[in-house]
């Protein structure tokens, strides 16, 4: 895919023209809403739920020091190894030397953002591995060479003709326009790598400390396949990612997948502890668990501590206004939408032009609003926005905007001759009420959107009359 | 303890010097507590859990006894001739005369061991099953979900190779929510939930996708179809 390497804006004008793409967005985020708020109304007291689980939430992250080692050592003592990454590269080196040590030359993997954002995939494919995704919609965009543009549905933006072209070109199946069978398609190739497969790799939904567990939650059983058929089974999960105990566990669950799909539950949650037991028939002879910082630790520490409360349920995804135009890889970062603006800048610093992300939204509120644990995010966006000025990250154009604004404002005459110069030209060159083209700086406004033509009669005017009629 | 655990730890702590408190008292805003079941409560739990399972698809055969529940199995193993199955141990499904029954529709229960063995054999060859079957340890009514805590004589891959799977649950093993059912695991097992035994699974429902324009398919890689056996008696 290109788009990484095109500008937020191309990226976004390349969205906007992509006629399927807006079809695509169309009907997976209104049947998202229509099931989360259908599955919340059904609840007794869904506002009393979500308050229990941002509760949960802030304890964890309020005492990660204590909860991370207590999921560690409970995970050893179930007979698992722990690996604490501090960043990417190490999170990669420890299961590529892994895979290398154990002979390990085939890898399934089902759903996990945290690899996603370390380019795991990349970094085992260069030691050699072959490593398969095994999610449906994880599995179309490998073979297509993409990445994600949903955190729930990865693939949202690939219309049926063209799975079956990708079907056909990898896996030799007749085209199809029929759903269920590309699906039995994809479950025939891909149940042979899982039962080849040397090691599974897996995301973690929540760490469960008190436990030694992590918990795994699906709907299509790749992930249930992965942790329990190949011999070697790593899970991979962000040091935030945890809960205190089982019974904290069964709130977010409750609010998890009803804010994701409006499902009551998914299909599978797996609640796993260490390898299988001297007792068991199956699971995994080994477990590992990864522990990634990766700039985590620094966020839990300032004003965007909040953001680590996320539960990765895609709600402001699906409920925001400029996600459902331009869709996931417009974002360009790994994590997309309303909570990926905030995350980008923080956790991939070093993406071009992810300072850009937080201005990518007209603040409306809908996706606090719809967020499980209510996370304030126009709040942080309005903060990184600041950040971004305040660091000269802002378009020279726009600091020029700005100040022309200050000073417009703060000078009575200047603004009452401003307004009145804007109703001529208006007359002059304005069609219908709006201008179609302005003159350079603004031609960068015009070239996007019509600029609404300024009234004849400014408000200072309308105001003076008003009071005089007033006064007769 | 490993150098970059402890500095994970201490930068953890570090950034938590400025914000614990704050997130503290976010945290003690609401009692942390599972409330027990999340839906207006009904009062009969097996028609409530017929319709839950219903609605995903499942399907719930309610039988007034065992004898009635080894039926209904064994019209489900004709039906698809099933030359073989992936089971639990019989003792533990908890349906006894389910030997005799496989002896009489000629089913194989095959060995589910792939644990210390020669794995992608025993799995090439258990991959052929078209039925497995299990019990499960709690079922609950208002989201139609089964909760199996998986161990000794109980697999994982006996609710999962296969694609049609057979549940058996008794009546008085329904709750209503989830709430109830965690707490009923913490009593059964205590601290350590995993002390000898690695996975707990919640299962609501057949194996199912969205991923292609958002049409729902059955069985992407679990099983398709889904039986719960339910006795009433």
């Amino acid at each position: 895919m290109t788009t990484q390497t095109l500008s937020f804006y191309n990226r976004v004008d390349d969205a906007l023209r992509d006629g399927s793409l807006r079809t695509a967005l169309d009907r997976a985020t209104s049947r998202f809403i229509g099931n989360r708020a259908a599955a919340l109304a059904a609840l007794a007291g869904p506002d009393a739920l979500r308050d229990q689980a941002r509760a949960i939430r802030a304890y964890a992250l309020a005492h990660l020091d204590e909860l991370l080692n207590q999921l560690s050592d409970n995970v050893e003592a179930h007979g698992g190894r722990v690996c604490w990454a501090e960043d990417g590269a190490a999170a990669r080196r420890y299961i590529t030397d892994l895979a290398r040590e154990r002979g390990v030359k085939s890898i399934v993997k089902s759903k996990s953002m945290a690899s996603e954002e370390i380019h795991l995939n990349t970094a085992l494919e260069q030691a050699g591995i072959e490593v398969i995704e095994t999610d449906l919609g994880e599995y179309i965009i490998q073979l297509a060479n993409e990445t994600p543009s949903h955190i729930i549905a990865p693939a949202i933006h690939k219309t049926r003709e063209q799975v079956s072209a990708l079907f056909t070109q990898h896996l030799g199946e007749p085209p199809t326009d029929d759903v269920p069978a590309m699906t039995r398609a994809a479950r025939r190739a891909l149940r042979q790598r899982f039962l080849r497969a040397d090691m599974g790799i897996s995301g973690v939904n929540f760490g469960v400390a008190d436990s030694g567990a992590v918990t795994v939650v699906e709907n299509e059983g790749n992930a249930r396949l992965a942790t329990t058929v190949p011999r070697i089974h790593v899970a991979i999960m962000g040091i935030e990612r945890i809960v205190r105990s089982f019974e904290d566990l069964g709130v977010m669950l409750q609010v998890l997948a009803r804010s994701a799909t409006g499902q009551k539950l998914s299909v599978y949650t797996s609640i796993i502890s260490g390898p299988a037991r001297p007792n068991e028939s199956d699971g995994p002879e080994e477990f590992h668990l990864v522990l990634l910082d990766n700039g985590r630790s620094q966020i839990l520490g300032g004003k965007y501590a909040e953001t680590l409360m996320c539960i990765r349920c895609g709600a402001c995804l699906n409920i925001c206004p400029v996600y459902q135009a331009i869709g996931g890889h417009a974002y360009g970062g790994v994590y997309s939408g309303p909570i990926g603006a905030v995350l980008t800048p923080l956790l991939q610093p070093d993406l071009p032009e992810q300072h850009t992300l937080p201005f990518a939204s007209s603040l409306c509120g809908a996706c606090q609003e719809a967020c499980p644990v209510r996370i304030a995010i126009p709040d942080l966006l309005l903060r990184l926005r600041a950040d971004a000025v305040q660091q000269g990250k802002a378009p020279p154009i726009e600091r020029l905007a700005m100040e022309g604004y200050r000073v417009l404002m703060t000078n009575p005459a200047l603004y009452r001759a401003s307004g009145k110069l804007g109703g001529i030209a208006s007359r002059m060159f304005g069609r219908k009420r709006r201008f179609r083209q302005m003159p350079p700086p603004l031609h960068l406004w015009t070239r996007k959107r019509d600029f609404p033509a300024f009234p004849a009669e400014t408000f200072t005017e309308r105001w003076e009359k008003r009071r005089k009629s007033d006064e007769r | 303890m490993n150098a970059s655990r402890e500095r994970m730890l201490a930068n953890i702590r570090a950034s938590l010097n400025t914000t614990r408190a704050t997130l503290d008292v976010e945290a003690t805003r609401m009692p942390h507590t599972a409330p027990p079941f999340v839906h207006r409560p009904e009062d009969d739990l097996v028609a409530q859990f017929a319709a839950e399972f219903a609605k995903l698809e499942g399907q719930t055969h309610r039988c007034a006894d065992e004898a009635s529940a080894l039926g209904v199995i064994a019209d489900i193993l004709r039906a698809h001739h099933a030359p073989s199955v992936i089971a639990w141990e019989h003792d533990k499904i908890g349906l006894p005369g389910l030997d005799e029954l496989f002896a009489e529709c000629g089913v194989v229960a095959l060995d589910p061991h792939i644990v210390a063995t020669d794995r992608k054999e025993r799995l090439q060859m258990l991959e052929p099953a078209p039925v497995c079957i299990s019990g499960a340890d709690v079922g609950i009514a208002e989201s139609g979900s089964l909760l199996i805590a998986h161990g000794d004589g109980k697999p994982r891959i006996a609710s999962l190779l296969a694609p049609i799977h057979i549940a058996v649950l008794r009546a008085s093993q329904l709750v209503r929510g989830l709430g109830e059912a965690i707490a009923q695991v913490r009593q059964e097992r205590g601290a350590d939930l995993f002390a000898d035994a690695s996975n707990i699974t919640l299962i609501t429902g057949p194996s199912r996708t969205a991923d292609i324009e958002m049409t729902l398919t059955l069985g992407i890689h679990g099983p398709r179809e889904m039986h719960v056996v339910l006795i009433e008696k």
